[in-house]
């Protein structure tokens, strides 16, 4: 995973970063922050789609991670447990502004047939006509496909095409097993594929 | 056992390998097809990460200014779970607390009522004052003049054992 550093940042260790920081010292953690805020903003508003909102949300996981950062052992990567934050927060956020927008479950499910790969489930789409799709409709188009995806298959498929996360490391980040983490890739993999197939095919 | 989406998802990210490939290929229908649909999904993949990685944040400065105050007002506020992990009130410190606060309960009052009885005790304290015995008449007796300490108006004549009072007893 790439973080924003300066080459003076880069020569201090992360670890040393997070043991200050467990000391109290603010600097180094505002130094956590510059590595780790492009990145962490840019996964929370790809899974909201709001400047505001991702924002706001990436405040509240920095801070968060600050209060517990006195619980970090170090067992899995700084970068692997601030996702973790970054991701229960969102998730959080997206399954209460669902529930206060009374909407329904988001539908994790797909028809059998899309999944049976003798079906044929790659039909060639319909070609666009002979102009480039401007960049704000694209943009549009893959936030409504996201936005049919329930938060969980959404942090999945954004860790793993985005990111370039391992597995372990997305199962690591939401507690979840492996098995659960490649499953729920298929399932969005499916979905996004059937929503964006006519957009990446005329790009 | 994997499931058969584990599979497929392992297959489409080049995770299987040996016979477990050999033995996924061979159980699809349409191996083509499969291999059309993996293609597919490794455009969609390169597909998103063009689109969605460009995404930045504007005013980065800003945003770490706003941590570093929240922060700040936190720490004010209350002090953060630093290394240790733990709050200041825990229930061993809370125990110790109660023990302290106890055993002070208990040293106070056994003071308290330790004043109390030396106290009523110093009301009936008396003094010996003068005794006078005539070791002829009354080998077994004994008079004493007792006045309270704290009243000095009282004065009490004890006498003990004495067959009668001398006449030339005169208490002082």
């Amino acid at each position: 995973m790439h973080t924003e550093t300066t080459p003076a940042q880069a020569d201090v260790s992360e670890l040393d970063l997070v043991k200050r920081s467990q000391a109290g010292d603010t600097d180094a953690f505002d130094q956590l922050v510059t590595r780790y805020r492009t990145r962490v903003f840019a996964m929370i508003y790809n899974m909201v789609h709001n400047e505001q909102d991702a924002w706001d949300l990436a405040q509240e996981a920095f801070v968060k991670a600050w209060k517990s950062i006195g619980r970090f052992k170090g067992k899995s990567s700084f970068y692997t447990w601030i996702y973790r934050i970054v991701m229960n927060v969102t998730i959080d956020w997206l399954r209460k502004r669902q529930v206060k927008a009374g909407g329904a479950e988001f539908d994790d499910a797909i028809e059998l047939k899309q999944i049976d790969p003798a079906s044929k489930t790659v039909p060639k789409a319909d070609p666009l006509p002979h102009k480039r799709m401007e960049h704000k409709e694209i943009r549009d188009r893959i936030d409504k496909a996201i936005e049919q995806l329930s938060p969980e298959h959404r942090a999945v498929i954004l860790m793993k095409e985005i990111e370039e996360m391992q597995y372990h490391e997305i199962a690591e980040t939401l507690g979840c097993s492996i098995g659960t983490v490649m499953s729920r890739l298929f399932y969005a993999r499916k979905k996004l594929q059937n929503a964006l197939r006519d957009v990446y095919e005329n790009v | 056992m994997k499931t058969f989406e584990e599979k497929w998802t392992a297959w489409l990210d080049e995770k299987l390998s040996g016979k477990e490939l050999e033995e996924f290929e061979a159980a699809l229908p349409d191996l083509q097809v499969a291999l059309a649909e993996k293609r597919d999904a490794r455009r969609l993949g390169v597909f998103l990460k063009e689109q969605l990685a460009a995404q930045r944040l504007t005013n980065e400065e800003f945003f770490s200014h706003q941590i570093r105050e929240r922060i700040a007002r936190e720490t004010e506020n209350d002090s953060p779970e630093r290394a240790t992990g733990t709050t200041w009130w825990t229930i061993p410190r809370l125990v110790w607390c109660g023990a302290t606060a106890l055993a002070l309960f208990l040293i106070t009052t056994f003071m308290f009522l330790g004043q109390q009885e030396s106290s009523e005790q110093s009301d009936y304290l008396t003094q010996i004052l003068k005794s006078q015995v005539n070791p002829v008449d009354s080998p077994n007796a004994t008079v004493s003049i007792f006045e309270s300490k704290t009243d000095n108006k009282v004065t009490v004549l004890w006498t003990e054992g004495l067959q009668s009072l001398p006449a030339d007893y005169a208490a002082k």
